[in-house]
């Protein structure tokens, strides 16, 4: 089939004014807001239904045309952006929120409905639950967060965003759609198990497995009053202490770490922030005690965190995209990095390292995952997309910042391209050999998003 | 920072960093970008406008018709540079969109809907947007035996003039009403129209022509009905670099004054439910929120209720940044969306402070069979038994 007739076909699928390949949509639709450089996109489609995305799949899969199905488009490093062409299945029209389970606390919805629609729709009609929110713009779809092994908001507590997963619908390559968790065999999507456990490889595969269409989410009870206890390390290397302290007091929703030259009373500093959820101000206040004091014996200096600096976090979601404008130049990425505890304070020493080597200014993060089990790691570099040796620079210590916390024992998160042959350079062998099996078994035609994983 | 020169937008347009707060309501519940809404390509969000403008400053994309589509099919709401999180950079957004309008036009990509508004203010015998002849207003101003020199000036604005005689009437009336020492001026269009759709080659002339006859009256201050006129004479004109030596007023504002120094007085009711539609000429593009709702709720026996999008957060009625010409059916429905969410208030009335959006909202509402009442604040004062005082 030649082009004109592939955009027939899909325009018959979607309706005409929901596929295109005009140039000026290709053109948005070819980048990212990271460092990333365009790439070829051939087609843009944008189904409402199960059974529309079936159909596209299977056109797809008899023309062994290449699917990449984004969400926000936000992970920045690229993965939404095709490596070999083909369409981009643009999910937003799938943005039904169709059940809030009260009882077992969980959203059942499409994989297009945004966090911020799902953070609205509770704080209206079920202002006692909250949902996982990634540090990400509002924009950014439930089922991209969970599906890149997320985190944000809840981590902490609750766990990482991909785990709280339970249970998806997935378009697989053959067109078919299959039920992962509790729902392939009950009404009520509450759990991933006790079945066979096929959901996690669905995460962080970068829609190289199939199509998320609809997906269950876990929800959380909403605390009366929440409050930020705010405080300055001079040493990195008091961090592991510190957190594990603060971590055994059962206290902390949610953990945020962070070192940043701006603003200057800042500089030097790692700022520490924990996030204390009660019923009252007794509550509040007997919890900041008991912190205040960890934080003096760790040698973390408290203080009041400024007001606006407070509202700033105390919001959702964060408005993350703020770091993004260091350098007033519309570009930023990322290396989030899975961490053990223990590479933290080497990871602030020598991330910064990297950043100054780079003409970057050092903006340095770190959030708790489910206690100490992972702390996420954030090498930030923002940059001038209209200065290409500023981006150039970005993309060299993107990649060297992936080789550093490889070499702490890390792993990077929603890697890039560059970053996902880092990591399949290290890994075991028969780990490859599995997933290109799976992958062989599942896409015999290789349309999920070739290029991501790939494997030879 | 104001963008003075063609080239400072250029330098700042790249700084779009696409995360989309530019595509909702304040509490993210729904999209608020009209255009975003309608499409939902990334293309049509703010940020897709703009990278596309960056696109073709950085040489990487060529002019097109359908890259001017994209820019033209905005109302240029302003709800972008409101939820915009970049500051000194958010406030420039729709000036950004516009002056990339401007250069559509130079590089003959204006859409042709959009051309006949330019061609017919530029017409000797019409110098307004609807194509009518013009009126210099004479007639009028001996209906309502109206001075040469006054302290204020009515200026009445196109759509009123042309399109909503009945606003324009009840407006000279309120005036005459509470003794206002005003007259009206042989005016031109005040080149909102072209300004929204980058057509902006003879606006200085135009702006030149208005001031000298408003400066020939002797008036300090002017009045209009029109939030656009408002927002034009009062933000755009001085960005033009016209430093005039009288104010600017919306009728809304001078009411308010009136109430406040007890120099009106409502002696009989209006028992009706009314719904608020926000312009975003006066909202958004000018801050001015509290002033009409103030009124309203001064009226006696008005049942005022709040649509849940509104103030900062409203919903545009889609009539604005050359829709109406270039998509009258796209421009439709996004009033239609104004109106059924006015209809959750319980209201028959909605009612605004701009003709443009009146005429929109009246054209949806016949088009859909809503059955509301729709008219302007003017109007139901007008309907009203005034006591004035001196």
């Amino acid at each position: 089939m030649n082009k004109d007739d592939i955009l027939t076909q899909l325009e018959d699928i979607v309706g005409k004014d929901f596929a295109t390949n005009r140039s000026e949509d290709l053109y948005i639709y070819s980048q990212d807001p990271g460092a990333s450089l365009p790439r070829k996109v051939d087609f843009v489609v944008m189904p409402s239904s199960t059974e529309e995305v079936q159909k596209i799949v299977r056109i797809a899969n008899q023309e062994r045309i290449p699917i990449v199905s984004m969400g926000g488009g936000l992970t920045l490093s690229g993965l939404i952006i095709p490596v070999k062409g083909g369409i981009i299945l643009d999910m937003k029209r799938m943005n039904r929120i169709i059940e809030i389970n009260q009882f077992s606390q969980y959203a059942l919805i499409e994989a297009g409905v945004t966090t911020g629609q799902i953070l609205s729709h509770l704080n209206e009609n079920y202002p006692h639950l909250q949902p996982p929110i990634p540090d990400a713009p509002p924009s950014a779809t439930v089922a991209g967060n969970t599906l890149i092994h997320g985190s944000g908001y809840l981590s902490q507590r609750y766990g990482g965003h991909g785990s709280m997963i339970n249970g998806l619908e997935v378009v697989l390559a053959n067109g078919e759609v299959c039920k992962l968790g509790s729902c392939a065999l009950s009404d009520y999507w509450f759990d991933r198990g006790p079945i066979p456990d096929f959901i996690g490889l669905f995460t962080s595969a970068f829609g190289t497995m199939g199509v998320i269409t609809k997906l269950s989410v876990q929800l959380f009870p909403k605390p009366k009053m929440r409050d930020i206890i705010f405080g300055l390390l001079n040493d990195p290397k008091d961090i592991p202490d510190l957190l594990l302290k603060i971590t055994a007091t059962g206290y902390a929703e949610d953990i945020l770490l962070g070192m940043q030259d701006k603003p200057e009373w800042m500089k030097g500093y790692v700022f520490v922030m924990t996030y204390i959820t009660g019923d009252s101000e007794e509550d509040i206040d007997r919890q900041s005690k008991v912190l205040k004091r960890i934080y003096r014996k760790t040698n973390a200096r408290f203080m009041n965190a400024p007001e606006k600096m407070k509202n700033l976090y105390l919001d959702k979601p964060i408005f993350a995209a703020g770091a993004a404008d260091f350098r007033k130049g519309g570009g930023f990425e990322y290396v989030g990095a899975f961490m053990p505890l223990e590479k933290i304070p080497d990871a602030y020493e020598k991330g910064a390292e990297v950043a100054r080597k780079y003409g970057i200014s050092p903006t340095l993060g770190s959030r708790l995952i489910g206690g100490v089990h992972t702390i996420v790691m954030f090498f930030s570099y923002s940059f001038n997309r209209a200065n290409a040796l500023d981006m150039e620079n970005a993309r060299s210590a993107l990649h060297e910042t992936n080789q550093l916390a490889l070499d702490l024992g890390g792993i990077p998160w929603k890697a890039e391209l560059e970053g996902q042959k880092l990591i399949l350079n290290q890994i075991d062998p028969s780990y490859t050999k599995l997933m290109k099996t799976i992958r062989t078994a599942l896409d015999p035609n290789g349309i999920m998003n070739p290029g991501n994983w790939e494997v030879d | 920072m104001e963008i003075k020169t063609e080239q400072d937008w250029k330098d700042i347009v790249h700084r779009c960093f696409r995360c989309g707060y530019c595509k909702f309501t304040h509490e993210f519940s729904d999209y608020n970008c009209p255009s975003y809404k309608k499409h939902l390509f990334e293309t049509y969000s703010t940020g897709g406008r703009l990278w596309l403008i960056y696109g073709i400053i950085s040489g990487e994309i060529p002019w097109s018709q359908g890259v001017a589509n994209v820019i033209y099919a905005c109302s240029t709401c302003g709800n972008c540079t409101e939820n915009c999180r970049f500051e000194k950079f958010n406030d420039f957004l729709v000036d950004i969109i516009e002056a990339a309008r401007a250069e559509a036009v130079a590089n003959g990509f204006c859409p042709e809907k959009q051309k006949a508004l330019i061609e017919r203010i530029e017409n000797q015998t019409m110098f307004n947007p609807y194509g009518e002849l013009n009126s210099d207003n004479d007639d009028l101003k001996k209906e309502y035996n109206l001075p040469d020199e006054a302290e204020w000036v009515y200026f009445i604005g196109c759509t009123s003039n042309y399109r909503q005689k009945n606003l324009r009437d009840a407006t000279l009336r309120f005036l005459k009403k509470t003794n206002i020492d005003f007259t009206l001026i042989d005016e031109h269009c005040c080149c909102s129209p072209v300004m929204r759709t980058g057509q902006i080659n003879s606006v200085k002339d135009f702006i030149n022509y208005n001031i000298n006859q408003i400066n020939k009256t002797g008036a300090k201050k002017i009045i209009t009905s029109c939030a656009g006129c408002y927002r034009t004479l009062k933000k755009d004109w001085l960005k033009y670099g016209f430093d005039y030596g009288f104010q600017v007023f919306h009728t809304v504002e001078l009411v308010k004054k009136l109430l406040d120094d007890g120099k009106i007085k409502f002696n009989s009711e209006y028992n009706k439910t009314v719904t608020y539609h926000d312009p975003c000429h006066l909202g958004r593009h000018m801050n001015l929120y509290e002033i009409p709702r103030e009124v309203y709720k001064s009226i006696p026996g008005i049942d005022f209720k709040e649509m849940k999008r509104n103030r900062e957060n409203a919903w545009c009625c889609g009539a604005g940044g050359g829709v109406k010409i270039g998509y009258p059916e796209w421009s439709l429905e996004i009033s239609k969306e104004r109106l059924d969410e006015a209809k959750l208030t319980g209201a028959s009335v909605i009612s605004s402070v701009c003709p443009f959006c009146r005429t929109n909202l009246t054209d949806a509402n016949n088009k859909y069979n809503m059955g509301f009442e729709v008219i302007d604040l003017v109007e139901i004062l007008d309907e009203l038994e005034l006591e004035i005082s001196d």
